[in-house]
């Protein structure tokens, strides 16, 4: 398939071949029957990187299987892709906004015409089968389904799965009526519900491919299927049972739908509608015949597609997919020409220093670390080695990993290991004095055209660009702790930094695998500014006399996966107070550094790490890891207690987000990031914000601004911190939104 | 109620037990389980050697050793019967064969001898079983086919469970379940205590807590000093937050032996034995996978069916007691007075080492029923993947 002649859809029949046999080819699909009459239909979705199921392929294939109700009848079909790694990904992202903003009727129809197509597959006389290696999701294995029988690959790259519920979805053309009949419905519910893929071994044990077998041999494997499905009418048997209801004993229906609901509330808290939903419709249409199963489908699909939920969560698939795409500056030379660099350098071995080592070993940077104390670096490096060789599956590190690993780390306690390198991330200890040395020092050591960036939370870039000659090749990378499980990452523009070098730096994040976002040079830059308010409320609460425990939980029932002072907790409440020194100052209008803190730090309890902060903390496993210390916190509390304020549920999770709403107003006003949808992505990677809600400003939006500024009128007396920005009074006035 | 075959001849067929013996059960705990530093064969061997000595037989007439397990590898791999008997002494001539009905292994070994027995086909069989859940547990080294839960799902091979979704549709309640767990408790204490265990019990070597050498001879779950209030405070384990089952309310995971000696009464009478019970009749049946528990109720249905024999016929039940839940959900269907299952506590207490649960219940039941505890008795078990086995002894009269 070297040329690929984009063929009229109308006069897609073009005879090929010098055998005498035929061939069709359309836009998204060639067909080409061999002599012996069996057709290969080669889908190769043009305009996108995958194949991707769009309206012209749906099109496609209906008039493809026009043309073969029209001639001879073909002895089978075979469907497989013309793109290595992909048979199909899944949906058309922008199809399916679109599909957002429909009625539900007329998304119950285009269910129906989908299924209806998919269905004339079934209801031909002879077999088809699908060759699926590489990626097969969503509507992609619904087509897969429709086929009498699949073939899988043993490939790495191949995946079948139905991810819609991680957009809030669930499939709407017959995949939760045909995989309960296909694997019965206990693993039906697992993989819908659950939205993992599985490989192509695993398809075949379960029942859901016919066989896996190596990729070079997929072809055959179909053509030896078609010819055992004709040899018996197989296939015939099969569309049968597909068509009927699912054989369970009552017992094993009840069982699956409470033992599933329970483990499905669990997982989601109930804040996520999709995957209850799989189970209900899964279950209902059990005792059912296929085609009223379906329709049951159908309907459950358009509720969810028209869930508020699933407008979030797509909006959130969108920012990320927009963030791989954003070079982090204007469009123009530096966005263009990003040499990413191949000889990075790490210049610290403390927490973040090993973190950020460790990440470029995961992804396959060789990379020098530098440290002037030779025991701090033969500490790291076992802990380095083992984070880069940690495999998730097995929960250890894979030891024949780590070995390869160590040769891809050089480490050094001098700076002149650095002069090759091409990247340096200081990642010193948080004193303003000994990063401006260190970067003299590496500015003098390295080559003119290397980058230079800093890992801070706290210390302002312009400061320490005045340690160098060439400050323009200067920013800040803001790793956060964990750093291997933490993927945002804030690249600091200073007054100075050109945009080649912030170009370089979120490119190479992006190499990291994390997800990279341009902020503005100012305290606290863009997530501890937006932290700060919430940490700060909570503290407030707690000294109104209101319960650790009761904020916590209003917090995480909100959606969030640690509340205010369980955070705190996991921070550090040392780390916590010095970063809350630096936004008190700069702040200090609205926030002020919690008296709260220090007295805590000095009773000791620093958080986890002391094995207590606002709880006790257990290292035994037998014992609940955190347990309520408000007896212990009550007298270190007390010197500080406010008035005792009453703070209802609602209000407690008002009073947590709304001033992060209000700072994330000025921030916007102030530039600090281009636009809300960076407030958005900020928030959820870095704080944990629940995606379910669309993001801080979508959840804003949600409430409406004029709403907004309706419930913080009663926490008016609480000072400058709830009063409504200009920002917000404009947007409630002209009834604006926050986010585009 | 069918006439109680009484006059035994040397042709007489009908199989009998003529002597049953189990070690004490051990916690499968790796610091504290008495048994930590003992094998699972070695159990058997113990359970084997001291149930022929106790019934007498003439060891050149043993045929066959039928023991029931459900981990079937390392210490008790490659055929553990075989290896048990040799380790016992048994003459080379007794052969030995494993079977595996999971929690129902001990007594489809006795079951299979019974059938053999009453057949014709062996005179003389020793079965039992054996399970050393501290070191093979329970779900390890298994590899279900997911098409084998085609027509079930995941969660029924998590027998706790199963046990959830028994006690919350047969409406059985959290506190219920502990006053049937406490009773458990009380009456092995009682029972350990009164020294009715001590027939049945054989003195093997194990060790304390500390290490230091002990003859284990009382079961080492059994908890006198429990008290609905301590039950009370444990979180559920299998549906943390939601579930109304605990670790007081599950069976402890044990390792333990038992053994019993099978012969037709006949060959009995030749060899001058004075018969304990018969084995009147037996059943197995399967249920939905994701029901196990409920498993006992038909087979005990089928059992007495079989029998001819009425349910209130029956002096004692043995039903093995995986769960509480499931306990009383058995006892609730079948409409039986408490006060005759289980009479010295059951496996919530004693503890359930799988393939060994089956000979240690119909051990203690035969006991029971010889020292005059009634007539009739049904041993009764839930098995994993949805089956039931019961089990019909009839005290023999001295």
């Amino acid at each position: 398939m070297s040329t690929r002649p984009h063929g009229d859809r109308d006069t897609g029949d073009v005879p090929a071949g010098s055998d005498g046999a035929e061939s069709w080819v359309f836009e998204t699909l060639r067909a080409d029957c061999d002599p012996a009459g069996i057709v290969t239909a080669t889908i190769h979705v043009p305009g996108h990187r995958h194949n991707v199921v769009t309206q012209t392929f749906l099109l496609d294939l209906e008039a493809l299987l026009d043309q073969l109700d029209t001639g001879l009848p073909p002895l089978g079909l075979i469907l497989a892709s013309g793109r290595p790694g992909s048979f199909f990904s899944g949906a058309d992202i922008g199809r399916l906004e679109t599909l957002l903003r429909a009625a539900p009727p007329d998304i119950e129809w285009i269910c129906q015409a989908g299924r209806d197509l998919f269905a004339r597959l079934a209801s031909r006389p002879w077999p088809s089968v699908a060759v699926i290696d590489g990626a097969c999701l969503g509507g992609g294995l619904e087509i897969a389904l429709a086929c009498d029988a699949r073939i899988t690959t043993s490939a790495p790259h191949t995946a079948l799965g139905f991810p819609e519920v991680k957009l809030g979805l669930m499939p709407g053309w017959g995949g939760t009526v045909l995989l309960p009949r296909l694997v019965g419905p206990g693993a039906a519910v697992e993989m819908i519900a659950a939205g993992e893929s599985i490989d192509g071994p695993t398809a075949a044990r379960l029942g859901l491919a016919d066989a896996c077998v190596p990729p070079q041999q997929a072809m055959a494997a179909a053509r030896s299927l078609i010819d055992w499905l004709r040899a018996d009418n197989s296939h015939m048997a099969r569309r049968r049972r597909l068509a009927g209801t699912v054989d369970i004993d009552p017992a094993e229906r009840d069982f699956l739908a409470a033992t599933s609901a329970a483990v499905i509330a669990g997982r989601t808290g109930g804040h996520y509608p999709a995957p209850p939903a799989v189970l209900d419709t899964i279950i209902a249409g059990l005792d059912l015949r296929a085609t009223a199963a379906a329709k049951i489908e159908s309907k459950a699909f358009a509720r969810l597609v028209t869930s508020p939920v699933a407008r979030n969560l797509v909006r959130v698939f969108r920012l990320g997919e927009r963030n791989r795409r954003d070079t982090g500056v204007a469009a123009g030379d530096a966005a263009g020409t990003v040499t990413t660099p191949t000889r990075p350098a790490v210049v610290g071995a403390g927490i973040m220093g090993a973190g950020i080592a460790a990440a470029h070993l995961r992804s396959g940077f060789a990379v020098s670390l530098i440290d002037i104390d030779r025991d701090a670096l033969a500490r790291a490096v076992p802990g380095i080695l083992e984070e880069a060789a940690w495999d998730r599956a097995t929960r250890r590190a894979d030891p024949a990993r780590a070995g390869a690993l160590a040769g891809q780390l050089r480490t050094a306690t001098q700076t002149s290991l650095l002069s090759d390198a091409d990247l340096v991330i200081e990642s010193a200890v948080e004193r303003s004095d000994v990063k401006l040395t260190l970067l003299r020092d590496i500015e003098t050591v390295v080559g003119p055209t290397a980058v230079i960036a800093t890992n801070t939370s706290t210390n302002p870039i312009a400061r320490l660009a005045r340690a160098l000659r060439d400050p323009g090749r200067f920013c800040g990378l803001h790793f956060f702790n964990p750093v291997r499980r933490m993927t945002l990452v804030e690249v600091v523009r200073g007054p100075a930094t050109t945009d080649a070098t912030v170009a370089v730096a979120v490119a190479h994040a992006k190499l990291l695998g994390k997800c990279p976002i341009v902020v503005q040079d100012s305290p606290g830059f863009l997530v501890n500014r937006l932290l700060m308010p919430y940490l700060h409320e909570s503290v407030e609460m707690l000294r109104e006399g209101t319960p650790a425990t009761r904020i916590d939980r209003v917090a995480r029932r909100f959606g969030m996966p640690l509340g205010p002072l369980e955070l705190y907790d996991l921070i550090g409440l040392d780390t916590a107070f010095y970063a809350g020194l630096v936004l008190a100052e700069a702040y200090g209008d609205r926030i002020e550094a919690s008296p709260v803190i220090p007295a805590l730090v000095r009773a000791g309890r620093l958080g986890r790490k002391s094995g207590g902060g606002f709880y006790d903390h257990s290292h035994d496993r037998a014992e609940r890891p955190q347990a309520d210390a408000s007896a212990t916190i009550a007298p270190l509390v007390a010197p500080y207690r406010l008035p005792e304020r009453s703070t209802p549920d609602a209000s407690i999770a008002d009073r947590l987000f709304l001033p992060v709403v209000l700072e994330a107003t000025r921030v916007l006003e102030e530039g600090i990031v281009r636009d809300g949808n960076d407030v958005d992505l900020a928030m959820i990677h870095a704080l944990g914000f629940p995606p379910f809600r669309g993001g801080l400003l979508a959840w804003a939006d949600a409430l409406g601004a004029a709403e907004i500024v309706r419930r913080l009128e009663p926490l008016a007396d609480l000072g400058p911190r709830m009063q409504p920005t200009p920002r917000l009074l404009a947007l409630a006035a002209s009834g604006g939104r926050f986010t585009e | 109620m069918p006439p109680t075959d009484t006059v035994a001849t040397a042709s007489d067929s009908t199989p009998v037990i003529v002597g049953c013996r189990r070690t004490a059960i051990g916690r499968a705990h790796p610091q504290r389980g008495m048994f930590r530093h003992v094998r699972g064969d070695e159990l058997a061997a113990a359970a084997i050697a001291a149930a022929v000595e106790a019934s007498g037989v003439d060891r050149q007439s043993i045929e066959d050793v039928i023991l029931g397990c459900t981990q079937q590898r390392g210490e008790q791999g490659g055929n553990v019967a075989r290896a048990a008997a040799l380790m016992a002494g048994l003459p080379l001539s007794a052969a030995g064969t494993t079977v595996n009905r999971l929690c129902g292994s001990g007594l489809e070994a006795l079951a299979r001898a019974a059938h053999a027995v009453r057949a014709g086909a062996e005179r003389v069989v020793v079965v039992g079983g054996v399970e050393h859940m501290h070191h093979l547990p329970m779900d390890s080294a298994i590899d279900f086919h997911p098409r084998v839960l085609s027509r079930s799902s995941r969660g029924a091979l998590s027998m706790g469970l199963t046990a959830e979704h028994l006690a919350a549709s047969a409406g059985i309640e959290r506190q219920r379940q502990e006053a049937w767990a406490l009773e458990s408790h009380r009456r092995a204490a009682a029972a350990a205590t009164a020294g009715l265990f001590d027939g049945e019990i054989v003195p093997v070597q194990a060790h304390d807590e500390a290490g230091a050498l002990i003859r284990a001879t009382r079961d080492q779950s059994i908890r006198a000093d429990t008290s609905a209030a301590a039950m009370a405070r444990l979180e559920p384990v299998f549906l943390p937050g939601l579930g109304t089952i605990t670790a007081a309310t599950s069976a402890p995971v044990s390792d333990g032996a038992a053994a019993l000696v099978v012969m037709a009464r006949g060959e009995a009478l030749r060899q001058g034995l004075q018969p304990l019970a018969r084995i009147v009749a037996t059943a197995v049946v399967g249920v939905a996978p994701a029901a196990m528990g409920t498993g006992p109720v038909p087979a005990t249905r089928k059992l007495l069916d079989r029998a001819g024999v009425g349910i209130g016929d029956i002096d004692l039940f043995e039903i093995n007691e995986a769960f509480a839940a499931q306990v009383i959900h058995n006892v609730d269907a079948l409409g039986l007075d408490p006060a005759r299952v289980n009479v010295h506590g059951g496996s919530l207490a004693i503890g359930h080492p799988l393939g060994a649960s089956g000979a240690r219940i119909a051990t203690t039941l035969v006991h029971s029923l010889a020292r005059g505890g009634g007539r009739l008795g049904v041993a009764a078990m839930c098995v994993g993947l949805g089956q039931g086995i019961a089990v019909l002894l009839e005290r023999e009269s001295s």
